[in-house]
């Protein structure tokens, strides 16, 4: 993934971290991530940090 | 009343129910889209369900297509078309068409075991002129693999390919990724530089692509690609056919559409109401249970949503998933909707661009 931002996503209902909203470089695709181990997606995002990238924090 | 022979078939590659591990191998779904540009600097998912590119590093780029031209009994090909040329090949480049299984699906072939059986693959494919490229299968849970070259010619021509039973390395019985079938179509001396390894082996990079031919050498290239199926055993069966509808629930595991605006601009995606005066929460159940809890996957935009309630209509850009289950989501939009807590609703498609989807996979 061309991975431009990745921000948590706090549930209102249960003020706790619920998924990453994660923006690409030069495209209109949002991709919403849950906190899954399982998920490709969510062990990318994992990757990317790894590379020395930072998720932001809920607005 | 006449009496009817029944003649034998033999018994080997005939036994009941499914017999081919592949997915969608013919081809029928493409529910990201029928036609995708510039393929070749980003992995990912980008027409027929289930087939994934791998790339790094190349300068090579192609137009993916779900194509009409098949063999006699297909309506399908993955076509793939040469755009832009790489004739310098770096040592680390590599492009491949892939296809991931679940070690719960790959049980069968008894990997790792003494029963271990033989696998054969076998595909029809097709080209602008002759072309060499490897057909691979690699054990992601004990880094194993095994590839073998085959040919294409200018005629649909159906490949078949008999790999030798692995007593080394099981599959783990679980929703992971522990088998993938690739074909790899360009590749540097990083992975052709060794001796072709045909048989399961401990991987070694150098060995997995070894006298290949490269895709992105003209874009005159094409390559037509049907029929894949992946069985237990030494001999390839007919390939298996299955209704659009059968394919579609099992792509569905991995992949589903929930509302696409390009087909229906007004599509619905469920009914929610208003948690309180900034939040709407919607939720759905899938139509198949997926792998695992899936992505969102969106194309937004300001206003290609809309929640209809209290005689109006209120518009947001996306969506936020709040649960992801295997059977079901939930989703909520914060602050770009305000009214009052408790009225209900139903959620529409707003711009012809817009998608929701969801993914799990492999």
């Amino acid at each position: 993934m061309n991975i431009n931002t990745v921000k948590k996503n706090i549930n209102p209902i249960t003020n706790e971290l619920c998924s990453y909203q994660v923006t690409f470089v030069n495209s209109n695709r949002v991709l919403s991530v849950p906190i899954n181990t399982e998920n490709t997606d969510y062990q990318a995002i994992q990757e990317w940090v790894k590379e020395g990238n930072t998720i932001e924090e809920a607005d | 009343m006449p009496l009817v022979k029944v003649q034998s078939r033999g018994t080997e590659n005939v036994g009941g129910g499914r017999r081919n591990i592949v997915i969608n191998g013919a081809m029928q779904v493409a529910q990201r889209g029928t036609s995708e540009t510039g393929v070749g600097g980003a992995d990912g998912f980008f027409t027929c369900d289930r087939w994934g590119v791998y790339q790094g590093g190349t300068d090579g780029r192609l137009t993916m297509t779900q194509d009409s031209s098949a063999p006699s009994g297909f309506a399908n090909s993955l076509k793939l078309d040469c755009t832009t040329a790489d004739t310098s090949i770096a040592s680390g480049e590599y492009f491949a068409i892939y296809q991931r299984f679940e070690g719960q699906d790959v049980q069968q072939i008894k990997k790792g075991t003494s029963d271990a059986e033989n696998i054969t693959v076998s595909f029809y494919v097709k080209g602008n002129a002759s072309a060499t490229y490897a057909v691979e299968l690699f054990d992601n849970d004990n880094t194993r693999q095994a590839s073998q070259l085959f040919n294409v010619t200018t005629d649909w021509t159906r490949v078949v390919k008999t790999f030798t039973a692995d007593t080394t390395g099981a599959f783990d019985d679980d929703n992971a990724q522990s088998l993938q079938l690739n074909f790899w179509i360009h590749a540097g001396s990083n992975l052709t530089s060794g001796t072709l390894n045909q048989t399961f082996a401990a991987n070694d990079n150098t060995n997995r692509a070894v006298g290949i031919s490269s895709f992105f050498d003209s874009t005159d290239r094409t390559f037509f690609i049907t029929g894949v199926q992946l069985e237990v055993g030494s001999q390839a069966s007919d390939f298996q056919f299955e209704s659009f509808g059968e394919t579609l629930s099992r792509c569905q595991r991995y992949y589903t559409v929930i509302a696409d605006g390009s087909e229906f601009v007004s599509s619905t995606f469920g009914m929610g109401a208003m948690y309180n005066s900034t939040n709407v929460y919607g939720s759905l159940k899938l139509p198949t249970a997926m792998r695992t809890g899936p992505t969102a996957d969106m194309t937004s935009g300001t206003g290609y949503f809309n929640f209809f309630r209290n005689g109006g209509a209120d518009a947001f850009d996306s969506v936020t998933l709040s649960v992801s289950q295997r059977e079901g989501i939930e989703f909520y939009n914060q602050s770009e909707i305000s009214g009052t807590a408790g009225h209900a609703g139903f959620f529409r498609i707003a711009h012809s661009n817009a998608k929701i989807a969801l993914t799990a996979e492999l």
